[in-house]
């Protein structure tokens, strides 16, 4: 069940839901983490988030961030460490808008 | 096309009603239960329903057309005759062999088969079931105009079996229930003059979807044209239908016109009508006029049923008049309608919306210390008021507490829990939320992880200004 007002943006801009789960071709670097050549931002991102979890990335004694390994350095930036809460905005630059 | 007695379908319209603006309060359901008893007793040994659902769905054994070929339908046909000794079923055996030929293949070629049928099988004779078969069938197709339906409905009257109100009713609900909402209104309006005048059922089930799927002016305008053409009265159901339907849109006004044309067609509000416009002005937040349906209630000798009771705590709660809902808990129980998990979980989101989210944490100590237990319902309003308050680690406790009995998440609550960690540095937690949240399938990922996306995105905006960690 949707709440209302999610109901509501949703009808109002198909657009915004649709930049999230539609399929999308990727760039090398991320066909090279995921090993498949579309996927959506949703998606993406909850590879992206379990491969951290499976790997046991989060640092020890600091659990919002997460301290990246060779790979998961490839599609982010290439920084060493990252927070959490900058996840979303960092997998959204393999995203860009389309064009209209 | 679920053959569900018409009211247990009646449901699902009034149930969101109450919540909409408030997520939390889903026991507010039995409001839309309630007027069922009224639907059913009368309904159910109705004709209708067993007939088709007999039709179409044969224990027999299951016999499929692949092709929409008539010649190959009518030898198929002849063999399971001379093969089965289910032929000697008679009716229901031929029906869901039409049934089954029908819904791959043309209305023409159906009839055809039926004729065939009728033919070469004397022993088979048709009734009204047989050529609803091909009546819904015809109403399911996505035809520009009714005239398939009409042909079959000629087929039944120049083969005796004149169209009766079950004929109508089916023809209706198929119709609606393929989005052809105006077709039922046409048909509707030429069966009036022709063969069968709907009946209350069948009357009212329209109405309900005309108020769903067409503005408040199309609907006032087809009962108009029903009463003065027809002169086809909305019941009383009809006017609680319609009265649920403008409270839901917050249009009391119209309510209030609705309740007097009610009285002056000779119908006395009842328990149901009063509730609904309760709940109309619950919607509302207006405490007072909350109070003032339920004390005309009591003028005019209606006695309040506990949905009543729930309407008027809900209703006071949430216009953030605690006290005086409270109250509300010793009466009704005088009248010996016991609160319910419904009434206590209004009376937390009151005091929650109040930011006494610790008084609420005790009243749930006391309800169940009543013997009344929470539902998810419940843990939710807390949580949510638990946040707001700032109390994070008694909302994480009750958090687990919830997880552990795999209980869903609310999207309300679900957020807040999240901006409240988030806003206290706990973002890795915020992110198991976010897991738990999909795992236990309370929201849709991508609503889940808008959710998260919006409140990193503010939570990075509040760092800036310096109002996070």
């Amino acid at each position: 069940m949707l709440p209302q007002r999610m109901k509501k943006a949703i009808t109002e801009n198909p657009k915004k839901l649709s930049n999230l789960i539609d399929l999308v071709n990727l760039p090398s670097t991320l066909r090279e983490f995921l090993g498949q050549s579309q996927i959506s931002r949703l998606g993406c991102f909850m590879r992206v988030w379990s491969y951290i979890k499976t790997n046991n990335l989060q640092d020890v004694n600091n659990k919002n961030v997460v301290n990246c390994d060779e790979k998961l350095k490839s599609i982010l930036l290439g920084k060493p460490q990252v927070e959490l809460a900058e996840l979303p905005t960092l997998i959204k630059l393999h995203f860009p808008k389309e064009p209209k | 096309m679920g053959k569900l007695p018409p009211a247990v379908r009646a449901a699902p319209f009034q149930v969101s009603s109450v919540l909409r603006n408030r997520p939390s309060l889903l026991p507010e359901q039995p409001e839309a239960e309630t007027p069922q008893p009224r639907h059913f007793p009368k309904k159910f040994p109705g004709k209708k329903s067993p007939k088709t659902l007999t039709a179409q769905n044969p224990k027999l054994p299951a016999i499929t057309f692949t092709s929409p070929n008539l010649s190959a339908a009518k030898s198929l046909f002849n063999s399971l005759i001379s093969s089965t000794s289910a032929a000697a079923d008679g009716l229901r055996f031929h029906n869901s062999l039409l049934q089954s030929y029908a819904a791959t293949s043309t209305l023409d070629d159906s009839i055809s088969l039926l004729k065939y049928m009728i033919k070469t099988h004397p022993t088979f004779s048709p009734d009204w079931s047989t050529y609803h078969v091909l009546l819904s069938q015809s109403c399911k197709s996505d035809d520009s105009s009714l005239s398939s339906v009409r042909k079959i409905l000629d087929l039944m009257a120049t083969d005796g079996f004149t169209p009766d109100k079950a004929t109508t009713d089916i023809a209706i609900r198929t119709l609606c229930n393929n989005g052809r909402v105006d077709h039922a209104v046409e048909l509707v309006k030429e069966l009036c003059l022709k063969h069968s005048p709907p009946d209350s059922y069948t009357y009212n089930f329209l109405i309900k979807h005309l108020c769903r799927n067409r503005t408040l002016s199309t609907v006032n305008n087809f009962i108009k044209e029903m009463r003065e053409c027809f002169e086809i009265k909305p019941d009383l159901i009809a006017y609680t239908i319609l009265i649920d339907n403008v409270c839901n849109r917050k249009n009391l006004r119209e309510a209030t016109r609705l309740l007097q044309l009610l009285s002056e067609d000779g119908f006395k509000p009842d328990c149901y009508v009063y509730n609904t416009i309760m709940k109309g002005y619950c919607m509302l937040s207006q405490g007072s006029e909350v109070l003032w349906v339920y004390k005309k209630m009591k003028e005019e000798g209606v006695d309040p049923d506990l949905v009543t009771y729930n309407t008027l705590v809900f209703g006071l709660s949430k216009s953030g008049r605690v006290k005086e809902a409270k109250k509300f808990l010793g009466v009704m129980a005088e009248m010996g309608h016991f609160p319910d998990e419904v009434t206590y979980t209004s009376l937390m989101n009151g005091m929650c919306r109040e930011g006494n989210a610790l008084g609420a944490l005790q009243l749930l100590e006391e309800m169940e210390a009543k013997g009344c237990s929470p539902n998810s319902c419940t843990y939710n309003t807390l949580l949510h008021g638990l946040c707001k308050a700032k109390l994070l680690d008694r909302a994480i406790e009750l958090y687990s507490v919830m997880k552990a009995s795999d209980m869903q998440l609310e999207p309300g609550s679900y957020g807040t829990v999240l901006r409240a960690l988030c806003r206290n540095g706990r973002v890795a937690e915020a992110y198991e939320v976010f897991d738990y949240a999909v795992e236990s399938k309370s929201l849709k990922d991508f609503a889940a992880y808008s959710t998260l996306e919006t409140t990193l995105k503010w939570l990075k905006k509040a760092k800036e200004q310096g109002l996070a960690v």
